[in-house]
């Protein structure tokens, strides 16, 4: 009785300063599409609360210095040896902080998860064409962020300043040293002289913590505005326009739904953090120039660059009388390729599909075969870049040849992945032509029938048929049918 | 009134007393095969040796270890690489063409000890090294400077060129490490007492006997690799579990 008073009366004392019943009532009657996949994104939010609450945890405790300094703590084999704060500080963090191992692991994990997360998400924007007019700017943030969550990683990855993160550095170091004509002055001005130099780990801990992070919170931020400004899109279905969304709404409905999520979000990272192993820094060692550990791999989020890296032939060419060394290609030219195509999808989409109109109702991955050839060709091309970067491992459970492995996986990335795409392109096609079926359903007539009927024309008339059965996915399409 | 276990008890106790009758009554049933360890009749450990040195290495290394087409002399090698490559299982090979691989040994220890000295007898070598107590934290110095480029931090050992690999130090005993440092076989280089003294040698292998107990620290390890499996436990046991989590909270929304 006392608190549902105390609480109206703050309420009522709160709008009559900020106004905030309108608000409240608008946030609570938001309405959320119920399509699992339409909380994807979600994951990578609540990992992104994860990673800030252990991560303050953690910079109580880490020390962003290379000053030399001997470590006194619980764990023996170190006990009296020399090592950077930054290394020493880390190794008191697992050893002798309380919780404090269950923290950095969760906050690892929380990364990990937090990307994997955002490639999820990624993935079902791409394949249900969420990203086209009027949505471009929050793919643009998305992938931004995307990219920003990368380089928080690896900067993340690599302040413990431990042997494994300090050959990764060193690799980030030579692949920037390789860009033609800038790259030894940008490496010299981020390293602040040679490697390692004694100014990278503060630089890197303070785009860790504050700078990186920073940003990716103030796009959040952007990209949910922009989505309450927009509403969200829907999957076809009865009674889904291009003017409506169909969805449960916040209250009483979806906000504990998220709740719940929120939960088992934490409880993976956490579950994860305590019983599951991650970078035992103590077990690496310290970063010592002269020295290295195998295998050394980056985290997954960067290993696809490292995939390319291994497999590209140390093959050096020369522009305008400049050297372009081996590295700069899949170091630089390939993740900049990567990244460049998919910030002008959108565009690139719109030229393919002529969809030039606003769309509220989403595509099934099946409408546009062409999409989710793309998606396959992607998924598959850095997935054997990922198997790539991880040859001496798989090298040595298998126990194939490591020489092997590269020579063949340089044939395959290249060659794999367009079957793949070419498979995808055939099944998104044969699953088109009826829209109740699942990929189990396909029988091989149905295949043999898309080969066979040779694209564009023939079946032009029959698609639009097709498509004049279910709700248009656009209002131009559909005009057109 | 006598509980189910009282009444179990007892009858478990029977085949435990009855088996120490049976392994005695084993050696009675019958000869054993030569090639199995020794039983005691066997006159000197120099004969027993030079009898299995003939079954087992003359076919490659020669009758009195001059060595042959297939197999390198062995004169000289001494103590410590014979026992080396016999008590890691990585000889005999299983034909001359195979790459040595890390395992069970062949031969039972007292069989070993016998090769040891026979081999030992072709001439002058290198003794079986002796392992005393070192310095864990000198250890993990070296052992990060020299050994883990190869053998990895974690000890769990790597890939390397021409479908060769540095073993797991993980099960190895101190004796077979101190061998393999100072004979450097295979891939392995060879690290002389100039190069690494003995006390520097004891250092490493008592820091290598701590791995065991501290890289476990933090949960279940992965297998010591780092990213890789890390990676692909963030998306299956990460990821995978919150998809399933979705995927119920979506269709009860239905």
């Amino acid at each position: 009785m006392i608190t549902r008073w105390a609480v109206r009366r703050v309420l009522l004392w709160l709008d009559g300063r900020v106004r905030i019943a309108s608000v409240t009532r608008k946030t609570l009657a938001k309405v959320f599409p119920d399509h699992w996949t339409f909380m994807l994104g979600e994951i990578a939010l609540y990992s992104f609360v994860s990673l800030v609450a252990t991560g303050v945890f953690l910079t109580l405790f880490f020390e962003p210095s290379p000053a030399e300094t001997v470590y006194t703590g619980a764990y023996g084999p170190m006990r009296g040896v020399r090592a950077s704060a930054a290394y020493a500080s880390a190794v008191t963090l697992s050893w002798d902080v309380r919780a404090g191992l269950l923290m950095r692991q969760t906050h690892h994990w929380s990364a990990l998860v937090f990307l994997s997360a955002i490639v999820a998400h990624l993935s079902r924007i791409f394949l249900t064409g969420a990203f086209r007019k009027p949505r471009e700017i929050n793919w643009v943030i998305g992938l931004t962020m995307f990219l920003l969550g990368i380089a928080t990683g690896f900067a993340g990855y690599s302040v413990p300043d431990d042997l494994l993160s300090g050959t990764g550095l060193r690799i980030a170091a030579a692949t920037l040293l390789s860009v033609p004509v800038v790259g030894p002055w940008a490496a010299f001005l981020l390293f602040g002289g040679g490697f390692p130099g004694t100014s990278i780990i503060p630089r890197l801990y303070i785009l860790h913590v504050l700078l990186l992070p920073g940003a990716i919170a103030a796009l959040i931020g952007a990209h949910l505005a922009i989505l309450i400004r927009q509403k969200h899109t829907h999957f076809p279905g009865p009674g889904r326009t291009q003017d409506n969304v169909v969805g449960s709404k916040m209250w009483p409905t979806y906000g504990f739904r998220s709740l719940a999520l929120m939960c088992a979000v934490f409880a993976v990272t956490f579950g994860l953090g305590g019983l599951v192993q991650i970078n035992p820094v103590w077990v690496w060692g310290p970063f010592r120039p002269s020295g290295a550990t195998s295998p050394a791999q980056p985290d997954w989020f960067l290993a696809w660059v490292e995939g390319a890296l291994r497999l590209y032939p140390p093959y050096e060419f020369r522009i305008f009388g400049y050297l372009v060394p081996a590295p700069f290609v899949p170091g630089v030219v390939m993740p900049a390729l990567t990244f460049l195509v998919l910030y002008l999808w959108p565009w690139l989409d719109r030229r393919l599909t002529r969809g030039r109109g606003r769309h509220q109702v989403l595509d099934r991955p099946r409408d546009s075969p062409a999409r989710v050839a793309a998606w396959a060709w992607g998924a598959s091309f850095y997935g054997l870049l990922l198997l790539a970067s991880s040859d001496d491992v798989v090298a040595r459970y298998f126990q194939i040849p490591v020489f092997g492995i590269v020579r063949t996986m340089r044939i395959v990335v290249l060659v794999v992945p367009v079957a793949i795409g070419a498979v995808a392109y055939v099944l998104a096609r044969a699953l088109r032509e009826d829209p109740e079926a699942t990929l189990l359903d396909l029988r091989w007539r149905r295949i043999a029938a898309v080969i066979r009927r040779r694209p564009p024309d023939v079946e032009g008339g029959e698609r639009r048929a097709a498509g004049a059965e279910r709700p248009a996915a656009s209002g131009e399409e559909g005009a057109g049918a | 009134m006598p509980t189910q276990r009282q009444i179990i008890a007892p009858l478990l106790t029977v085949p435990l007393l009855a088996a120490p009758l049976l392994s005695f009554a084993a050696p009675a049933a019958g000869p054993r095969p030569a090639a199995v360890s020794a039983p005691a009749p066997s006159p000197s450990p120099m004969v027993r040796g030079r009898q299995l040195y003939g079954i087992s290495c003359a076919s490659c290394h020669g009758q009195r270890g001059e060595g042959s087409q297939y197999g390198p002399s062995l004169k000289g090698v001494g103590a410590a690489s014979a026992d080396f490559w016999l008590s890691t299982g990585r000889m005999p090979l299983p034909n001359p063409r195979a790459l040595p691989r890390h395992g069970p040994p062949a031969f039972g220890r007292r069989d070993i000890d016998a090769l040891v000295s026979y081999v030992a007898s072709f001439g002058p070598g290198p003794a079986i090294p002796a392992v005393g107590k070192g310095n864990v934290q000198q250890g993990l110095t070296i052992y990060l400077r020299d050994c883990a480029a190869c053998h990895s931090s974690t000890g769990e050992g790597g890939a390397l060129p021409a479908g060769r690999y540095a073993p797991s130090l993980t099960g190895t005993a101190p004796v077979q490490i101190a061998e393999a440092v100072r004979l450097g076989p295979g891939a392995m280089p060879k690290f002389g007492r100039g190069t690494l003294s003995d006390g520097a040698l004891n250092s490493v292998i008592a820091y290598i006997r701590t791995l065991p107990r501290t890289s476990g620290a933090g949960g279940w390890p992965l297998g010591g690799v780092g990213p890789v499996t890390e990676g692909v436990v963030a998306w299956v046991l990460g990821l995978g579990v919150l998809l399933l989590v979705i995927r119920a909270l979506g269709k009860r929304a239905r």
